[in-house]
């Protein structure tokens, strides 16, 4: 796997280039700032860009900007935004356009190598990757009618999985359980919560984080 | 002795009238009579009612305006031009004195720099700017010069052209046809040239005063022109034919063109003196009319109307700031003078309490300003100071929440680029150490190294949710819609957001709105509400922000909320169980 590495900060952008090439992975070019990073992307066509979401000048969204820029310019590149925010909006910002090969992480988990290389997997084969804290920020929101009251617990567990992106496969796997029940948890879950069924494993998760925050 | 000298003036213009009746009589009596074919008068008896009327006229106006202004001059220069007028009459007093004839031809010559003088110092009694004054001056001593050079060396006797007295002499030294010739026509063309220069004059005041100064002027600036025309026209005239003859057709029109021009001249110095006088009333007449408590400028308003000058501007003085503020308080410049604009400076217990700018027509404002205006003056005065300071704390509220909202922003960064960066790397080294220690076997080592890594994990997280509540970068980054909702998703109580506004407003109005949902909702909270619902509208320039809740009644003041929407100059409404702030957004 081929990853561009985009932080300001030396020592953290250093830290997760040694921790990714002792994971096996290759990191073919590091940048500074938005400019530098959408110059390696289109110069070394890697398969993620691992991106901050603070970056000069005015550090604030500008990896964002720049990771929306990726996926419009270059759909085949997978991104993934490491932010020091937990902003259902920004992921799903970040969702709106292209649902796929985007990830959403929190900054802190940067040095879990575990984490963040699962996460680039999960994205070069396609998928979304929501972070857990978010989904799970947002499952517990407090409601006046809870639709949520309605799931079973393991439906509540699927949910949020779903919200983090995974396949269903991906869920069969982390729940230890077959692929044609998670589906029939899915067609559940959806009918309970009247929310249309989509095919597309990439909507569904824009679908339910929407739902999640009205 | 002031005093002394004010009386004598009043007396001495008390007996200007019998004085000029006198003269206007007795030259009434020489035209009919022994001046007869020696004056223009005596041609007519049109024309010798039109001399006397003129003349009778501009003494009239002379004094109407010496005693309705104290301190002008032009009523004096009006009588002393009206008792000149007749001079001519007294030049042609056939077998009359000598002396009273050959004084009249003395005083003749000052008819016309008089009436100059008099156009020239209108309205205010003192000509304005240098050249004026030096017209003028000029003017009187060229008469001087010419009257002195004609009694001294004219013998009327061997003066060809001579008409209106052709034998007495009384102050003659010594014959000098050729000089007396020369100064003639020296006289009769410089005479025209300041004509031709006050008629300048008058047209360059007409186009530079602005529209009240302007209306003021015409009536004088007008008949003036008039003479003038006739003063060029009598100098053409002998230029063609030498010898002056009141009976061809053209000399008697320009003459009576000339009585024409005083007599309207005379009635445009009345209609003045009129018109100031009843501006004078009004003025005087202000404080009655702004009632128990003026709002801030109607003083200004109702002088502007009194005195017929919408651009009246009055300023006033603060003397802690040194600087004019208008009624409100607002700063302003220190008014200047400019053309047909004067200034006055209003004086109350020797301090200065404002300046007036006011159309120069008003001369004497601060003479007409009674006790009254005064005082409501000084009020309006103190009214405008308040005011001031008001702005001023307004300005320095504002200042105050601004940066404080910017000291949060500063802070939160600060925390992302210094805190949190450490702990980044506190966390790198610490999974690097405990990578080692596993390596090394050190399980010990590797179990307290997890543990610290856990803290530096735990750490992380409070430092995130810690900078988020001092400010939520959201909120600059994507507006008030989007860092509301995500307080809803964090908050402790359920919250609905219908419709929530898209749109992005000024930094401290959605910093406002912000905040204070994030404190409605902790309140909320507080009293156990079972949820709340947040609204935010636009409704025109203000943005309205709306927190309802279910739960127990407010006991809360929320002096904080308050002070930083009134900092906005905006307005809070705290009820038991909703809260709602207007915001100004235009």
């Amino acid at each position: 796997m081929r990853v561009v590495v985009a932080d300001d900060v030396l020592l953290t952008r250093q830290g997760i280039v040694r921790l990714l090439r002792d994971a096996g992975i290759e990191v073919v070019a590091e940048a500074e700032d938005a400019q530098g990073l959408l110059r390696h992307v289109s110069l070394t066509r890697p398969d993620v860009a691992l991106v901050d979401i603070r970056m000069p000048p005015t550090h604030t969204d500008e990896g964002l900007v720049a990771a929306q820029t990726i996926r419009a310019q270059h759909p085949q590149v997978g991104v993934l935004v490491l932010s020091q925010y937990v902003e259902p909006s920004y992921a799903m910002r970040l969702l709106q356009e292209q649902p796929e090969r985007v990830g959403y992480l929190l900054k802190e988990r940067v040095f879990d190598i575990a984490t963040v290389v699962d996460a680039l997997r999960r994205i070069v084969d396609g998928e979304t990757v929501i972070d857990p804290t978010i989904v799970s920020r947002l499952v517990g929101r407090r409601r006046r009618q809870d639709p949520l009251a309605d799931l079973s617990e393991r439906e509540r567990g699927v949910l949020g999985l779903i919200a983090e992106g995974m396949s269903n496969r991906a869920i069969a796997a982390r729940l230890v359980i077959t692929e044609r029940t998670v589906e029939a948890h899915v067609t559940q879950i959806f009918h309970k919560l009247h929310l249309p069924e989509s095919a597309d494993q990439h909507r569904r998760v824009l679908a339910v984080l929407a739902f999640l925050r009205a | 002795m002031t005093a002394v000298l004010i009386q004598r003036v009043k007396l001495a213009r008390l007996a200007a009238g019998p004085l000029a009746l006198a003269f206007g009589l007795g030259a009434l009596a020489v035209a009919r009579g022994p001046g007869r074919f020696t004056t223009y008068a005596g041609r007519s008896g049109l024309a010798a009612t039109l001399t006397v009327t003129a003349g009778l006229a501009l003494v009239l106006a002379g004094l109407v305006t010496a005693f309705n202004r104290p301190a002008g001059r032009m009523g004096d220069l009006a009588v002393l031009a009206g008792l000149v007028w007749f001079a001519p009459v007294w030049v042609g007093w056939d077998k009359g004195p000598p002396l009273v004839r050959s004084l009249g031809m003395l005083a003749a010559g000052f008819a016309f720099p008089l009436l100059l003088h008099l156009v020239l110092a209108f309205p205010g009694g003192q000509p304005r700017g240098a050249i004026t004054r030096a017209l003028i001056n000029t003017v009187y001593l060229e008469a001087v010069l010419a009257a002195l050079g004609l009694a001294l060396f004219r013998d009327p006797f061997f003066d060809p052209n001579c008409w209106a007295n052709c034998s007495d002499k009384a102050f003659l030294l010594r014959r000098l046809p050729r000089l007396v010739y020369r100064i003639g026509v020296a006289d009769r063309w410089f005479t025209a040239a300041a004509a031709a220069a006050l008629v300048t004059v008058c047209a360059w005041r007409l186009l530079r005063d602005s529209g009240p100064a302007r209306r003021a002027l015409l009536p004088v600036a007008l008949p003036a022109t008039l003479f003038a025309g006739a003063v060029i026209a009598h100098a053409a005239a002998l230029q063609r034919t030498p010898l002056e003859d009141p009976s061809q057709a053209a000399f008697r029109m320009i003459f009576v063109v000339g009585c024409v021009a005083v007599l309207l001249l005379a009635a445009g110095l009345v209609w003045a003196a009129v018109r100031m006088r009843v501006q004078r009333r009004a003025v005087a007449r202000i404080a009655t009319s702004l009632g128990q408590a003026p709002p801030p400028g109607s003083l200004q308003a109702a002088l502007a109307q009194a005195a017929g000058d919408p651009e009246l501007q009055i300023a006033y003085w603060l003397p802690n700031s040194e600087h004019y503020v208008d009624a409100e308080g607002r700063p302003v410049a220190e008014p200047t003078a400019a053309p047909g604009r004067a200034i006055t400076t209003l004086v109350r217990d020797g301090r200065q309490i404002a300046v007036v700018s006011h159309t120069a027509a008003l001369p004497d404002l601060e003479r007409e300003l009674g006790a009254a205006v005064r005082l409501a003056l000084e009020n309006e005065r103190l009214q405008a100071e308040a005011l001031a300071q008001l702005d001023q704390l307004r300005a320095s509220r504002v200042r105050i929440v601004q940066t404080g909202d910017s000291e949060r922003r500063r802070l939160e960064r600060d925390l992302h680029d210094g805190a949190q960066q450490r702990l980044l790397a506190l966390s790198y080294d610490l999974r690097l150490a405990r990578a080692q220690a596993q390596t090394d076997g050190d399980s010990h080592t590797g179990s307290l190294l997890t543990q610290a890594t856990d803290q530096a994990q735990s750490a992380l997280r409070e430092l995130r949710e810690l900078a988020h509540g001092i400010y939520p970068a959201v909120l600059a980054e994507a507006g008030l819609a989007a860092a509301l909702a995500t307080l809803a998703d964090a908050a402790p109580l359920p919250v609905e957001i219908p419709d929530a506004d898209q749109g992005r407003y000024p930094t401290a109005v959605e910093t406002a709105a912000y905040l204070l949902v994030a404190e409605a909702l902790d309140d909320a909270a507080g009293r156990d509400a079972s949820h709340a619902t947040v609204s935010v509208h636009q409704d025109g320039g203000r943005l309205v922000v709306t927190v309802e809740d279910d739960g127990t009644d407010r006991a809360a003041e929320l002096v904080q909320l308050a002070d930083r929407v009134g900092a906005l100059d905006g307005r809070l409404t705290v009820e038991p169980m909703r809260l709602q702030a207007e915001l100004p957004c235009a």
